[in-house]
């Protein structure tokens, strides 16, 4: 009698372990099969083909094994639950991302000051070589602004050091427009998104403001200002590394000028050479109803963007990244044209794109991060 | 394929399994009149996919281990027809250990070889592997390695086992294996191909011919396959992340206790990895019905070297002794001859695990220490209490895997000064460290003792009932949680498939 007991365990047990290894291979094959994780922001791997080669090279195999993850059945609730039982253990980071109360924020790796020297030296031959008032704006991000509130310890450069080691380094043709203090200030007003590496166009506008002295325009106070909740149902790059979904959703604003908008015409240069696509908005309003939201703002990054506007002012040229997206609509209050170019997409010298000095002003606006790692301004240097 | 991978959890293995459940040992094929064929059918499935396994992870070296085990058969099959000739007994002998040897020095040492010659004498010799890769290359273009020689998965591991044949068959120990399908399958057997346990031919012969696959056995399997997963995969993988962000670090600048936490993960990371690994080959084995020998025995728990490596790697230990350490003459020709025995042993076993000084000087150690031991000092550890004994026996383990996971012997002389506090004594690093990593620490020491499997057996003891209906919950938890780590699969590597 006792054997037997013994024996039907042993046959549940099996039947267990056989039952998921098939229904889950199975249910996956039933599934249709998706070329892109929303949720992830990123492609999935298609089904490889065969030949001698792919599979003597082995990328057949790589490519099949990472067929079969990618489009594993539920994917990611698998990922969602090992992140929810990690943090339960005491884990706050996943993936380059730490968990804080009730935001997410980038582990930024320890400057390189090589590499960071390289960047500065490039940025002040150009400065040198063309006749044009330069400013340059380096952004702290939310992973130094709320750095109190990360773990005893975590590895987490410290911004403000980076930030003045670089404006030291400066030569004299460029102005550094410094808005840590005011971002440090304003720290418990919804100044950076919570699940997201960017600013809130709240956190623009108050660095806009904060820089209108030095570069001589006068901003528009905040009551000009109709603010529209254009979503409230973001979950920006730190979601999709993440996939931590205790933190709360991002509402993504858009200010317009209570006395109308001056923009004419918005110039998008997608692959310099080309003819550029012309937009009448700085608001790409399909991207709110995607996963990448923010790209609402201007579009996803372009090597070149062109704002005319109906305004008096100058000419500005903005060597950024895509912390100007969110930022640039408060200038057009102030130029009549805006240019702003992504070093990351130019593959050829500036010289043969634009002449800086056709310019009245040029901005360089960089968030520490993405300064931090930047290899591209070093192109600045190049003939 | 590596076990830990959705491939084969939910595509390699339920498909072979299944068939191979539903097959018979032996079809009987008739072709009229009385003869009939015979198919080995079980055995040809093994065959079939342990190839299979073996050429996902190596589709072009995969010709090696055919080679070897062609030739080891071979040779196997002229001792039995020269049985009265020891000359030719002998000749056989030597061809088939000289070929395996040989394809470990070409494939496995070589490169390691030539760098040697060509910094003594400052020649610029080119790896004959690398250029015959070349050549490879510019006909059909496989991606061959052009640079360094690329080791062929597993060719420590199959190796090793099919010379266990040839050898105890020379020294009469087992029969011969007449069928080609049987002693092929022993060697692609899929469970230990790649990273052991070191399964001699005598420990499989009698399974080869004639297993039994029951309920009971499956069961079984499946208890020791989830095991070994769950301590590859939860545990090996999440304390080795620790480790490979610490040992990227610059050993010049990293505090004391920075470094004690790096090598500790690796100290876990190794143990759970390898016997994670052995722990799924056996179960695999049983499925199959299979006993493997058993491969590790809570070696940290050891009182001195000598017994941590009668724990560790066992198989290992044992191929050694019966197949070096036994024929040079073993403990019984005196003391000058056990201690260079001794040494000559642990000198081959570091050079097992690798081509370079680091792993010579790791075995060579471990070999003076158990001379010390012999020579007196293992009487007066049997004496100490056992925690002072255990805890000498882990740290010099602990120091051994410095030796054996960084990269150059300055990288370890660095690494040791770390250690003894030459860069200060405490961090902020190490204190983030400990402190989000304190309950995988926890684990891994506790699943590194004997506690978990004693109080598994007294709940099996005194309430058999509930722990027959408890056991299916926790295969179906550990598989569901392993394959959540599986999918999410960002760092998730075979430490043994190096060697």
């Amino acid at each position: 009698m006792k054997k037997l007991k013994l024996n039907i365990s042993s046959l549940i047990n099996c039947v267990v372990f056989f039952a998921l290894l098939i229904t889950l291979p199975v249910v996956t094959a039933l599934l249709p099969k998706k070329e892109r994780s929303e949720m992830e922001n990123k492609p999935l791997q298609k089904m490889p083909s065969i030949s001698a080669k792919t599979v003597f090279n082995r990328k057949y195999m790589n490519d099949l094994e990472t067929y079969i993850s990618d489009h594993f059945v539920g994917r990611t609730s698998w990922i969602k639950s090992k992140t929810v039982l990690e943090t339960s253990l005491g884990k706050r980071e996943r993936n380059g991302i730490y968990i804080l109360k009730n935001r997410l924020v980038e582990h930024i790796a320890e400057p390189d000051y090589d590499s960071i020297d390289k960047s500065v030296n490039a940025v002040n031959k150009f400065a040198s070589e063309n006749d044009v008032p330069m400013f340059f704006m380096i952004v702290p991000t939310s992973a130094e602004i709320y750095a109190d509130e990360l773990s005893k310890n975590a590895p987490n450069p410290n911004q403000r050091d980076v930030i003045n080691y670089v404006y030291r380094s400066f030569g004299k043709g460029i102005t550094t427009l410094d808005v840590y203090p005011v971002m440090e200030s304003n720290k418990y007003q919804y100044i950076y998104y919570r699940t997201d590496h960017h600013w809130t166009t709240r956190g623009a506008y108050l660095a806009y403001a904060a820089a209108g002295k030095k570069m001589g325009y006068t901003p528009l106070p905040e009551d000009k200002y109709d603010i529209e909740h254009a979503s409230d149902e973001f979950q920006g790059t730190f979601y999709s590394k993440a996939l931590y979904d205790k933190v709360e959703k991002d509402t993504l604003d858009i200010w317009h000028p209570t006395a109308g908008e001056n923009v004419r015409e918005v110039a998008v240069t997608t692959m310099y050479g080309e003819e550029p696509q012309l937009y009448d908005s700085m608001y790409f309003r399909d991207y709110l109803s995607v996963k990448d939201k923010y790209a609402a703002f201007l579009g996803t990054n372009a090597p070149m963007v062109t704002i005319k506007s109906d305004n008096e002012g100058g000419k500005l040229l903005v060597i950024k990244d895509s912390y100007a997206h969110c930022y640039a609509p408060f200038l057009t209050e102030h130029y009549s044209e805006i240019t702003l170019i992504d070093l990351r997409y130019i593959q050829i010298s500036y010289k043969q794109l634009l002449n800086p000095e056709d310019y009245d002003q040029v901005l360089f606006l960089y968030n520490a991060s993405s300064f931090i790692s930047d290899t591209d301004l070093r192109k600045l240097a190049y003939d | 394929m590596v076990f830990s991978s959705l491939t084969f959890l939910y595509y390699f293995l339920p498909v072979v399994l299944i068939v191979y459940i539903f097959l018979p040992n032996r079809i009987t094929v008739p072709l009229g009149s009385d003869r009939h064929l015979v198919i080995p059918a079980r055995n040809l499935l093994i065959l079939l996919s342990g190839f299979f396994f073996y050429a996902w992870g190596e589709p072009f070296y995969v010709i090696l281990m055919l080679f070897s085990t062609l030739i080891d058969y071979t040779a196997g099959r002229f001792m039995a027809k020269y049985d009265d000739s020891p000359a030719k007994r002998r000749l056989c002998l030597i061809v088939s250990v000289c070929m395996n040897v040989g394809l470990l020095a070409v494939f496995k040492y070589s490169d390691f070889i030539i760098d040697t010659v060509n910094g003594i004498f400052r020649s610029d010799i080119t790896n004959p592997v690398i250029l015959a890769n070349r050549s490879i290359n510019d006909v059909y273009n496989f991606g061959l390695s052009e640079s360094r020689v690329a080791l062929p998965i597993g060719i420590s591991f199959y190796t090793f086992q099919s010379m266990s044949y040839t050898i105890d068959l020379y020294l009469r120990n087992i029969k011969v294996q007449k069928s080609f399908i049987g002693f092929t399958s022993y060697v692609t057997l899929f469970p230990q191909i790649v990273a052991g346990p070191i399964v001699r031919y005598e420990d499989v012969a009698a399974e080869l011919d004639e297993r039994t696959v029951n309920i009971n056995k499956i069961s079984e399997g499946i208890c020791f396959f989830v095991k070994g997963l769950a301590k590859k995969v939860l545990l090996a993988n999440n304390i080795g992340i620790i480790w490979t962000q610490i040992k990227a670090m610059d050993y010049r600048e990293i505090s004391a206790a920075t470094a004690w936490i790096g090598i500790l993960a690796f100290t876990f990371q190794i143990y759970f990895d390898f016997s994670g690994y052995s722990d799924m080959a056996v179960g695999l084995g049983k499925m199959l019905g299979f006993n493997f020998p058993k491969n590790f025995d809570h070696p940290y728990l050891s009182r001195s070297v000598s017994e941590f490596w009668r724990r560790w790697h066992i198989t290992l230990g044992t191929w050694f002794r019966e197949y070096v350490y036994i024929p040079l003459g073993g403990n019984r020709k005196g003391h000058g001859k056990t201690i260079r025995n001794l040494l000559i042993v642990w000198g081959l076993t570091g050079l097992w695990h690798g081509a370079s000084w680091n792993f010579i000087l790791w075995g060579l150690y471990f070999g003076v220490l158990i001379v010390i031991e012999r020579l007196g000092w293992g009487n007066v550890l049997k004496k100490l209490p056992s925690v002072v004994s255990g805890l000498y026996t882990f740290l010099i383990v602990v120091f051994g895997w410095v030796l054996f996971d960084t990269n150059t012997l300055s990288d370890a002389g660095q690494f040791f000064k770390a250690m003894f506090g030459g860069n200060g004594l405490g961090d902020s690093t190490a204190a983030y460290y400990m402190a989000s990593n304190i309950v995988i620490f926890l684990l891994c020491i506790f699943a590194s003792t004997d506690l978990f499997g004693k109080l598994t057996a007294a709940f099996k003891k005194k309430k058999g009932k509930l722990y027959a209906g408890v056991t299916p919950a926790v295969t179906a938890a550990v598989l569901l949680l392993c394959t959540s780590y599986l999918v999410d699969a960002t760092y998730n590597p075979f430490l043994y498939f190096r060697f």
